[in-house]
């Protein structure tokens, strides 16, 4: 598995479920600068798919992704 | 941007089904996509002044949650609430009975909408 990159802010998420690691996700990225970078940690079982349509619709990227467990950890670059 | 109208028709007799178009609205919302609800047939029962904070949304461990939650989260995330006359005129409500936030729109207006969203879903 390739490193993780570097990232700008955590977002932790976990323990909350659909839709609100999405909605705090969408709220934070507001507040982020261009081409910063959040590490999205979540548990929520749906969230794989979840971040990639979130991302595929606002255009910003999942640079990395992994997982350990239960807990899903995203590396999401503003655009 | 993409637009999504969601159609509400559920009401107070099934708290069941209050939610779920909300907070899809609210995601869809989250994935900045335009976003309304239209609230007709029994869904004006919802936006009744008082019946958010006490209509329990069920969980299988009856720990739900009340639908104010629920519609707090898709305001703030900037949905759209719309309710037509005849509805509110179904249940004896009038404008003034309803929570805040939430704007009147006919007949007419809710076919322009739905004509010009990219999808339209019905609950």
């Amino acid at each position: 598995m390739a490193d993780a990159p570097a990232h700008d802010q955590v977002l932790d998420a976990k323990g909350l479920l659909c839709p609100m690691p999405i909605v705090k996700l969408a709220k934070f990225m507001r507040d982020l600068e261009s081409a910063q970078v959040v590490l999205l940690e979540a548990t929520d079982p749906g969230a794989v798919p979840d971040v990639a349509a979130w991302s595929k619709n606002t255009k910003n990227p999942v640079i990395h992704q992994e997982t350990e467990g239960k807990v899903m950890r995203f590396w999401i670059q503003k655009a | 941007m993409s637009s999504i109208l969601y159609v509400h028709t559920g009401g107070v007799s099934t708290p069941e089904r209050s939610a779920t178009p909300i907070y899809l609205a609210t995601t869809a919302a989250a994935m900045d996509v335009e976003v309304g609800i239209y609230f007709t047939v029994n869904g004006p029962t919802l936006l009744k002044k008082g019946v958010p904070e006490t209509l329990i949304v069920p969980k299988y461990d009856g720990n739900g949650a009340p639908l104010r939650r629920f519609i707090d989260q898709a305001l703030d995330m900037g949905v759209k609430f719309y309710v037509c006359q005849p509805s509110l005129d179904l249940h004896g409500l009038t404008k003034d009975d309803l929570i805040d936030g939430v704007e009147m729109i006919g007949g007419a207006a809710f076919n322009d909408m739905a004509l010009e969203a990219d999808q339209v879903i019905c609950f």
